[in-house]
């Protein structure tokens, strides 16, 4: 135990048991008696692990899934070839992508060309950092969480505007154009809506956000003994409903696909990136889908909470974030996409005034309750 | 119609109502001085005027007799002079026609344009240009069409050297990027969409200034596809070596349709009497080519509205599969059916007749379901109906003017269906609705395709119940049809049939021998197209594409 003498990355906090994964590393390894220096390590070892778990199940079983879930919407097979279910096209595919030749174009604006692919995928892995997922697998828990999440999941919008800009040409800038508007118009409904849920909390602390869902019995449904657990989408629904719509737009998916629009602007910012850059602009993609399930998940849905003992915690969390990713792609295969217009209408004129009516009435009954 | 001797004359009055026939005695009167000879088409009365009084005559056909709809724009050499004919009708009654035929020199090949009467004319009169050298004068944009720019003769005038190589300088395939279209004066950007783009069905360059994201103007560019159809048909023999052709124009499962449209050219041309059992079966056959056709339009402008993993797509490619397999065991291809013969089709229904049936009533039992789950799906589908309802209005005096024809007209309430007003095949005889709907808009043609499937659906059924009861020692599939097919030299005939996306047109001028001296394609697509400037300047790019979506074209068609 590193004891309250020596300073600490992590001042522990429920009365010294080790909650977040770094910390049980250094209780594992043993690397505490290296001070500061040890507790450096076992974060990066950490930051490691949950990095790699999130590029798992983004880059590589997320296209995968994604193949073979729109096939099944859109009666089709997709991949078959290659091992069971065609998983194997994976690998293929992983090859593939970064074999070929990275074509940059002349006319483009480097360095801004070559860092937006890094900014998009970055600032959602970023993200990943204080979500608690459950089995201890949790980097940081800092007091202002949320706010975090974010924060860096907006840097997006910034990478999105360098890669549009960047590439010289007329598609890229009218898609980074448009991401802009509808990142603006859509991140303050989806802020605001989540501060009502900070209201019911009372913190922005991703950890205690998620225990007080899962602490607070909401109704018991009768004759069966089962507690239904106050997760924030019960409790408010209106809200969930507002943060999925909201985050939809936030990502980029249908009905809001507008900023990639294939068949107006080829693929929008995207369109004049290949090979390993295309890989990272795609890579940030699905990253934050996932983020956008994984918040979703942890404000809403009781983030690891689930039958069974707490240690399959990991396992619940990673279904509810695939739950998110396959009502995106369910909307793609089945909802039309609006137009530019319409959607900064949506956003300003409707989804703004309700996200406020939705806190303004929150704010109102958590203070009755209280 | 007979070259008519009837002398009564119809009152000036009544020329102009709709429905009431124009005689040709009213059109001479109409005409008076103008018609400087007689140039009687098997079609249509002709007329022959000088090449200075086009718009004079054009308007007054237009405003006086009711010739609103200028069908298509002919231009041929002959060996003494440059010919252009206006193929002229009347949206009230298709089978009221009149030819003026506009003759010039050929030292001199200039003729006044019809443009500022019918806006059509602009492209028929630039394609007249491209391809056989009529100069319009009047004309707002007399540039090539079809061909590149730096095309060297127009390739279907006499003197015209096929051997000689022509040079194509790659400027206009330049980067577009490369000259920056930029405005000093306006904040408006030049925007290629494509030859090479998702959303353009095809080769079709668009090219298109922007305000923001709303469109200011927009150009097609077209030609990408142009195949020489025209004169490969004009190289083949009548009987048997035009036929496949028809096939490659509208390709995507139209193809027995516009085989339709020479078919009909052909017979009335050299007057032979289709049997009615086969005609019976051309008509099923053509119905489920509809179908097919109108499926793909539907899946495609749900590609354009929804984004490319829509299920959308594939449902409707899912329905005209079965489609496709019944064409192919009708005619044994999948895409280039070559069905139709001069004179009938090919060959009888598939043995055993009796599984045929059965595989095609199952299809249309199952159709009305399949129809109700685009309705949930599509057309009920409120941000479709945001995205689509008011959007590419295209006014119903408006399509008129550019020639729409179809479905893009009869969703702007323009009622208008040749099978109908102009009837061929077996249509006259049964029972089913022409589908029109007044909202001018995508939506309303994206529903009126829809129903339209319904009703072919009605079509089928009932030709189905008639080939089945047809008795066996009747069953004709071809005429008595001579193995050359030699018309009288002279003879002109312009003959449309309703293809899938509207009226397909054939002009056909016999040369005496067993090749047409002229062939002539009318494509609807290529008018409606012209008409999508109207339909999307001054709305957002996402409307452009799905304007374009709903005109349904098919650039094998546009350019033939």
């Amino acid at each position: 135990m590193s004891g309250a003498t020596t300073p600490s990355l992590f001042p522990l906090q429920n009365g010294g048991d080790p909650v977040l994964l770094p910390e049980h590393i250094t209780e594992l390894t043993g690397l505490g008696q290296f001070g500061l220096a040890g507790e450096l390590l076992a974060t990066f070892v950490a930051a490691f692990i949950v990095g790699n778990f999130i590029l798992a199940m983004t880059g590589v079983a997320g296209p995968w899934a994604k193949r073979k879930i729109t096939a099944s919407f859109t009666d089709r097979i997709a991949v078959n070839h290659l091992g069971p279910g065609g998983i194997g096209i994976i690998i293929a595919d992983a090859v593939r992508l970064l074999a070929k030749e990275n074509i940059i174009p002349e006319n483009v604006d480097r360095p801004a060309y070559d860092l937006a692919p890094i900014v998009i995928a970055g600032s959602a892995m970023l993200g990943f950092a204080v979500i608690p997922m459950g089995s201890g697998i949790h980097l940081a828990d800092p007091e202002v969480g949320l706010a975090f999440v974010f924060a860096v999941a907006g840097i997006a919008s910034i990478g999105l505007v360098m890669a549009g800009y960047a590439s010289g040409n007329k598609y890229s800038l009218l898609g980074g154009l448009r991401a802009v508007a509808q990142n603006v118009a859509y991140e303050i409904p989806l802020v605001v809506t989540g501060m009502s849920v900070v209201l019911f909390a009372g913190s922005l602390q991703m950890s205690e956000i998620v225990a007080v869902q899962n602490e607070t019995t909401l109704f018991t449904i009768p004759g069966l003994e089962w507690a239904v657990p106050a997760w924030f989408a019960l409790v408010n629904p209106f809200a969930f409903v507002l943060f999925l719509i909201a985050n939809f737009a936030e990502v980029g998916r249908n009905p809001f696909d507008m900023p990639e629009a294939p068949a107006e602007l080829i693929a929008g910012y995207q369109t004049e990136y290949s090979s390993v850059y295309f890989v990272l602009v795609y890579l940030g993609e699905f990253l934050h889908i996932f983020l956008g399930g994984a918040i979703i998940a942890t404000i809403f849905l009781g983030g690891p909470a689930g039958p069974g003992p707490d240690e399959l915690g990991i396992l619940w969390f990673t279904l509810k974030i695939w739950g998110v990713f396959f009502l995106t792609q369910w909307l793609r295969s089945a909802v039309p996409r609006v137009r530019i217009d319409q959607l900064i209408e949506i956003g300003w004129k409707g989804l703004l005034v309700l996200s406020f009516a939705n806190l303004g009435l929150t704010a109102a009954i958590v203070g009755v309750i209280a | 119609m007979s070259t008519g001797t009837e002398p009564e004359t119809e009152p000036e009055a009544e020329l102009t109502e709709p429905g009431v026939e124009t005689t040709e005695a009213a059109l001479e009167s109409l005409l008076g001085e103008r018609a400087i000879a007689r140039d009687d088409h098997l079609n249509a009365p002709g007329f022959v005027i000088n090449p200075n009084d086009v718009q004079d005559v054009l308007s007054d056909l237009r405003d006086e007799a009711g010739y609103d709809h200028l069908s298509c724009v002919t231009a041929q050499q002959y060996e003494d002079r440059y010919e252009s004919i206006y193929h002229m009708k009347k949206f009230a009654d298709p089978t009221d026609e009149v030819s003026i035929v506009v003759p010039t020199t050929v030292d001199d090949p200039v003729s006044q344009s019809a443009e500022p009467v019918f806006r059509t004319a602009d492209w028929h009169e630039r394609e007249a240009y491209d391809l056989v050298g009529v100069e319009y004068d009047d004309h707002p944009d007399l540039r090539r069409i079809l061909l590149p720019e730096t095309w060297q003769g127009h390739p279907l005038s006499k003197d015209y050297d096929q051997e000689k190589p022509q040079l194509v300088t790659l400027t206009e395939h330049q980067n577009p990027i490369q000259p920056d279209h930029h405005d000093d004066e306006s904040d408006t950007m030049f925007l290629n969409i494509g030859p090479h783009h998702p959303a353009t069905h095809g080769v079709l360059h668009v090219k298109t200034v922007l305000d923001g994201e709303t469109v200011a103007d927009v150009e097609p560019d077209i030609g990408y596809l142009h195949r020489c159809e025209e004169q490969m048909c004009e190289q083949g023999t009548y009987r048997h070596q035009i036929m496949p052709y028809p096939d490659r124009w509208d390709y995507v499962s139209a193809g027995l349709l516009n085989e339709w449209a020479y078919a009909r050219a052909i017979e009335d041309l050299a007057d032979i009497e289709v049997p009615e059992y086969a005609q019976i079966i051309r008509t099923m056959g053509a119905e489920l080519c509809r179908i097919a056709s109108h499926m793909l339009a539907l899946g495609t402008f749900a590609l354009d509205v929804y984004g490319e993993f829509t299920a959308t797509f594939m449902y409707t490619f899912r329905d005209r599969e079965v489609i496709q397999d019944i064409l192919e065991d009708l005619t044994g291809q999948r895409m280039m059916f070559n069905y139709f013969r001069v004179g009938g089709v090919a060959w009888d229904l598939p043995e055993p007749r009796e599984e045929f049936f059965e595989q095609t009533r199952e299809f249309l039992n199952e159709l009305p379901a399949k129809v109700g789950e685009y309705n949930d799906l599509i057309t009920g589908n409120e941000i479709f109906q945001t995205r689509c309802i008011d959007t590419g209005v295209l006014e119903p005096e408006v399509a008129k003017d550019y020639g729409c024809t179809g479905p893009v007209a009869r969703g702007s309430g323009v009622d208008y269906d040749l099978r109908r007003d102009d009837p061929y095949g077996y249509y006259e005889q049964l029972d089913w609705d022409v589908i029109t709907r007044d909202g001018c808009d995508n939506y309303a043609r994206v529903l009126c395709r829809m129903e339209e499937v319904e009703e072919s659906a009605k079509i089928i059924e009932q030709c189905l119940d008639l080939l089945e009861d047809w008795p066996e020692d009747e069953r004709d599939v071809q005429a008595n049809v001579p193995r050359t097919l030699k018309p009288d030299a002279g003879t002109e005939i312009y003959r449309a049939v309703e293809g899938a996306k509207g009226e397909l047109g054939i002009y056909i001028r016999s040369d005496g021998s067993d090749k047409p001296g002229r062939f002539k394609i009318r494509s609807p697509c290529f008018s409606n197209l012209q008409a999508l400037e109207e339909m999307s300047e001054g709305e957002y790019i996402p409307d452009l594409i799905a304007s374009l979506g709903s005109l349904d074209i098919v650039l094998g068609e546009v350019d033939r």
